[in-house]
């Protein structure tokens, strides 16, 4: 299961470096010492197997720490994105009815009500063993609402065991193996890193973020660590053909790049391939309720800078299925997430005939292969991030002044999409207020990257938003 | 120059209450401006100006203030 191949490692290669953040290092032996310490602590503090943990950590050591000491306490963690305003994490963290937060040091002042443990300063200790069924929650992933709310993607301890052997046997990860780590944990990306890369005996390297804003330096570091694999965004490789510095900094130990999140544009694509001439390069798909349900070996001589690359074919036994009448992606298997987490319970996301419909447009091609074409509903996909109109949307006519308002995307060549935000508003409220009430409100990918103040929001005959029009008079700003 | 950079960077990269109470030697990476937000950036520069901006100077302390970014990129190579 989910756990068993990590604590195997464990037990076999004590002395192995698990983890390395910047100067720091940690052995696998003294993780799952750490990990059962903090499991021990949230023992004390009344958390049951069942219950939720809320993660207040940025990557690294003491987030991994928490998250499989969570796992060994039988909870089920809620890793933050602690760059949101603090309204939204108090959301979060209320709507998943946590049980206790984690994180360093004192807590923030805006935290109340819940236990708040320091996971650097628990006494040695051993928990009690717990037992996990394969149904039993391992991860809640917020992600941005289509009613207006953050929405939790439950992931059980089955789905996240499914995606993690089935990644690992694909990319034949192995103890000899360093994976450079970049992904934050509440993003599904970070399940590869932890339970496929941790469960092989691998070491992973965390990837820091000033690091990533210097990507000559960090082509030298990759290079410097004999990194040999990475599961990161586009938007990152592509920085990092663009000015990284490759023609000078060859990496020969890289077997393999993995990328999702996001579209990555072709001729970005083909940059890259031609600077890692000896690099497998894979394409994983999949909405965040799917974890990953279709990859793509990335086939070097197809590729075609006027053309899209395929997502390719299904991962870890999934079945998929294009309804006949939308084109819309039906996914159902060993990966799919338990259902959405809301007001403390779980809710299942499955249509009548026990798919999920993912919102996802695609086909397939006469080599067997999905295509993606765009999104059904609404959502945007802004700098790999979900983006839910709604729910910014329902942000804005919460603020006193707002008549009315509309939230389109607008293309954009390096972020995907930005939401533009069209808003009648009344006298008493500035533009300016307006914009201030929602950085205190809205994490940055979410705030509008263009303001279009209207006398009146453009309908169709029935009194409904009219989508098109909208977007179109976007385009034109 | 400078006003080309600040009107990109406060209407592309970052989300500033008051982007005109913002001083050209004020700290855009404290700001807000992070990775996706200096690869853009240097897209817009290079084409904007016809400049080439090299690989090994793309460091932050070049790119922390709309001085330090107009001093960069006037002394960057012609494209």
């Amino acid at each position: 299961m989910l756990l068993e191949p990590f604590l195997r490692q464990c037990q076999q290669q004590p002395k192995a470096l698990a983890l390395i953040e910047a100067e720091l290092s940690l052995s696998y032996g003294d993780l799952l010492e750490r990990a059962n310490s903090f499991a021990h602590a949230l023992q004390n503090n009344g958390v049951m197997p069942g219950h939720r943990v809320a993660i207040h950590l940025e990557r690294g050591i003491d987030a991994v720490t928490a998250v499989f000491g969570t796992l060994l306490a039988g909870a089920c963690y809620v890793p933050l994105d602690l760059k949101n305003p603090h309204p939204r994490l108090a959301f979060i963290i209320n709507d998943a009815h946590i049980a206790a937060m984690v994180g360093r040091g004192s807590p923030p002042p805006w935290l109340t009500g819940y236990p708040w443990l320091d996971v650097t300063a628990c006494p040695s200790g051993q928990p009690k063993t717990t037992q996990a069924e394969p149904g039993t929650l391992a991860a809640i992933l917020y992600t941005s609402g289509s009613t207006g709310k953050p929405k939790g993607v439950a992931l059980s301890h089955a789905a996240l065991a499914a995606f993690k052997e089935w990644a690992a046997d694909l990319l034949e990860l192995d103890a000899e193996d360093r994976i450079a780590s970049s992904t934050p944990f509440f993003f599904d990306l970070s399940t590869f890193d932890l339970y496929a890369v941790l469960g092989r005996g691998a070491s992973l390297y965390f990837v820091s973020t000033a690091l990533t804003m210097v990507p000559a330096r960090l082509s030298s570091w990759l290079k410097e660590h004999a990194i040999t694999g990475w599961y990161t965004v586009p938007s990152l490789l592509a920085f990092i053909a663009y000015k990284g510095n490759l023609g000078q900094t060859p990496l020969p130990t890289m077997r393999f790049l993995i990328f999702a999140g996001e579209v990555f544009p072709t001729p970005a694509l083909i940059n890259l391939a031609e600077f890692l001439p000896s690099t497998t390069l894979y394409n994983f798909f999949g909405p965040t309720e799917t974890n990953v349900c279709c990859y793509w070996p990335v086939d070097r001589e197809r590729l075609n800078p006027n053309q899209s690359i395929p997502i390719g074919f299904p991962t870890a036994g999934n079945e998929l299925h294009i309804d006949g009448t939308t084109g819309e992606l039906w996914v159902r298997g060993t990966t799919l997430a338990s259902g959405y987490w809301g007001e403390g319970q779980l809710h299942s996301f499955l249509n009548e005939t026990g798919w999920h419909a993912t919102g996802d447009r695609v086909s397939v091609n006469e080599n067997g292969e999905y295509l993606f074409h765009g999104r059904l509903g609404r959502m945007l996909k802004c700098s790999g991030y979900r983006v839910e109109p709604a729910e910014i949307e329902a942000t804005v006519s919460a603020v006193s002044g707002v008549n009315a308002c509309a939230v389109v995307g607008v293309d954009d060549p390096t972020a995907g999409q930005r939401p533009a935000l069209v808003v009648e508003l009344a006298e008493t409220l500035s533009l300016s207020d307006l914009r201030q009430a929602l950085l205190r409100q809205l994490p940055t990918y979410m705030q509008p990257c263009r303001y279009w103040v209207v006398d009146a929001l453009p309908r169709l005959p029935n009194g409904k938003l009219d989508y098109q029009r909208l977007r179109s008079f976007m385009e034109l700003q | 120059m400078k006003e080309k950079l600040r009107h990109f960077i406060f209407s592309e990269l970052i989300f500033h209450e008051a982007p005109e109470t913002f001083g050209d030697a004020d700290d855009l990476l404290e700001a807000g401006l992070d990775s996706m937000g200096i690869m853009r950036l240097i897209m817009f520069a290079e084409k904007e100006f016809s400049v080439t901006l090299p690989d090994t100077e793309i460091e932050p302390n070049n790119v922390r203030s709309l001085n330090a970014l107009e001093q960069w990129i006037q002394l960057a190579p012609r494209a």
